[in-house]
């Protein structure tokens, strides 16, 4: 079995996530060879096909593609593995059609050969296996541990033809965020059921006794609860502090996927089935509304 | 110049219920709802009529109760809405589902020339994000993912500039017409219809196209189009964080626990 691993690249660096797809190949049993649009290959043992990013861009999907199903006709992979980003969201289904294959999308474990996928917000689980000799697949972003960068690869130089109708025109900085969670050691973060906008701020306050910052689940920033800039998860921001506790917050898959990778994960919640168990070290079982008070009190005093 | 939404109907996942017994999904008195992001898909085509005079139309393909979605489109000011219904669709990935959706589309294409096709990024219950993808590449329309503005429309010129949500960085593209759009939540903030709207969307029919209407082979769509084979669903194994004291009923020696804990852990800097 062998695995085609579509890796990534920004500005000329390698991102984490590629060394994640050769885990996950690991865990699947494949042999692997890697395709990158970049500068230099990612430094993992086997062949690894690279094209020129000053010529097929940091992003044409057009080309890339291109690069991509010429890899494919190289190699004759079983599976096409992409990172479940904004590039592989956009460009496996592309490769998909053009191999007339199916695609399994944001594959968050591997089961006796088949893709485990999370649905209804993390409540609940699918197995899927693709139905032909080939497929794409995507995979998602922190599922599976990186393996370390330390490899030396057997670099190939891809050259394609191609043109595209696609104009890139430039990039433009994400709007500035007025909190920057991504360098917070603590955040304290209010969901739903913190129950109403006003409470937001005994979570708020929480978050200051504790030393931290506020941070927050979707569905509180679209009430219009907390500002946007706030929100931890893949609509959001993604972050690791070393401590993250989450108030009345359920867990649908897109927040876990923010703040998984928190050194320690405290969950309060009055249903303790609720999704947020599964990434939290440890559980209260309680409304956070009573249990703020009584937190601030005794962080105060010590 | 048509402007389509694609829009599906979704069981409200905030509310799906787990029977504890059968490790099943609990489906009765579970709401249904317009997929969150196809909202945005269908406000951004009423955007774009209002603004060019494009004709929206609002497509979605489903079981026949999907009607009540498509009711809804006509309360916000659709100018035409078709439900694609047929039991040969019945059980479809988003390979099968896509070829559906095209077919209506080129169908629709064939009256008036289509400009625009907006999907949801993704749907909230099967979360694949393939269908807006899947029908720009039947369709031979140009593909623009994760958009959150459109920077500008030339209708006369059929161009169209578009701006992309990333990781950290927008990227703005241009591209030429006709195109397939999947939205992002800061796309726009959807309306509400109004009351008179409303009530005249009761008397506004849906369109029913089955199979009769759109003659696709029967092994493309359905089940038996799909690409992917779901061998079952089920309730994840949790390996559950440690559950710390009696919260309910014993707050104070719980927060004194957890403060322990933390503090045992290094975690606070006290």
């Amino acid at each position: 079995m062998k695995a085609l691993l579509v890796c990534e690249q920004r500005e000329g660096k390698i991102l984490d996530t590629s060394y994640e797809l050769v885990a996950f190949a690991d865990r699947l049993g494949a042999e692997k060879v890697m395709v990158l649009v970049g500068k230099e290959a990612p430094k993992v043992d086997g062949k690894v096909y690279l094209a020129d990013v000053d010529k097929f861009g940091e992003y044409n999907p057009d080309l890339h593609k291109q690069v991509v199903l010429e890899a494919i006709q190289k190699e004759n992979p079983d599976y096409v593995v992409f990172v479940h980003s904004s590039y592989g969201w956009d460009l496996a289904p592309r490769v998909a059609a053009a191999l007339k294959v199916g695609q399994v999308s944001e594959v968050v474990n591997i089961v006796d050969g088949k893709f485990e996928l999370a649905l209804c917000n993390a409540k609940l689980r699918r197995t899927v296996s693709p139905k032909g000799a080939r497929a794409v697949l995507t995979v998602q972003a922190g599922a599976f541990n990186a393996v370390e960068a330390s490899g030396s690869a057997q670099v190939e130089a891809i050259e394609v033809a191609g043109s595209s109708q696609l104009q890139f025109v430039g990039y433009e900085p994400a709007e500035k965020k007025d909190v920057d969670l991504g360098r917070a050691e603590i955040i304290v973060s209010a969901g739903r059921g913190v129950g109403k906008k006003e409470n937001v701020a005994i979570i708020a306050e929480l978050a200051k006794a504790f030393g931290g910052e506020l941070g927050a689940s979707r569905p509180v920033v679209d009430a219009g609860w907390v500002a946007h800039s706030h929100q931890v998860g893949t609509t959001g921001q993604t972050v690791s502090p070393k401590l993250y506790v989450a108030c009345g917050i359920s867990g649908a898959i897109q927040h876990l996927a923010g703040m998984k990778k928190s050194d320690f994960i405290v969950a309060i919640n009055k249903d303790k089935d609720a999704p947020i168990s599964e990434a939290a070290d440890v559980m209260v079982v309680a409304d956070v509304l009573q249990l703020a008070p009584v937190l601030m009190e005794k962080l105060r005093a010590a | 110049m048509l402007v389509i939404s694609c829009i599906k109907q979704v069981p409200d996942t905030t509310q799906v219920k787990i029977d504890p017994v059968t490790n099943t999904l609990v489906r009765e008195g579970i709401p249904f709802i317009v997929n969150p992001y196809d909202t945005h898909a269908l406000e951004e085509g009423l955007a774009l009529k209002d603004r060019y005079g494009l004709l929206a139309i609002a497509i979605s393909m489903g079981p026949p109760n999907t009607e009540a979605t498509l009711k809804k489109a006509c309360a916000l000011g659709v100018d035409q809405a078709i439900l694609l219904s047929d039991r040969a669709f019945g059980g479809a990935d988003t390979l099968a589902t896509s070829q559906v959706l095209a077919s209506a589309i080129d169908r629709l294409g064939k009256e008036e020339e289509v400009g625009i096709v907006f999907c949801g990024k993704q749907t909230i219950d099967g979360d694949t994000a393939q269908v807006g993808p899947g029908i720009a590449t039947r369709l031979g329309f140009t593909q623009l993912t994760l958009v959150d503005r459109i920077e500008w429309l030339d209708v006369p010129n059929k161009r169209i500039r578009v701006r992309r949500k990333l990781e950290g960085r927008h990227e703005i593209v241009e591209a030429p017409l006709p195109v397939v759009i999947t939205a992002v939540r800061e796309l726009n903030r959807p309306r509400y219809p109004t009351v008179p709207m409303r009530l005249s969307a009761q008397e506004t029919p849906v369109a029913l196209w089955d199979n009769q209407v759109l003659q696709l082979d029967v092994e493309t769509v359905g089940l038996k189009g799909s690409a992917t084979w779901v061998s079952k669903i089920f309730s994840p194994e949790r390996d559950q964080g440690e559950i710390i004291g009696d919260g309910v009923n014993d707050p104070e020696g719980t927060a004194h626990l957890l403060l322990d804990k933390m503090l045992a852990k290094d975690l606070l800097a006290l």
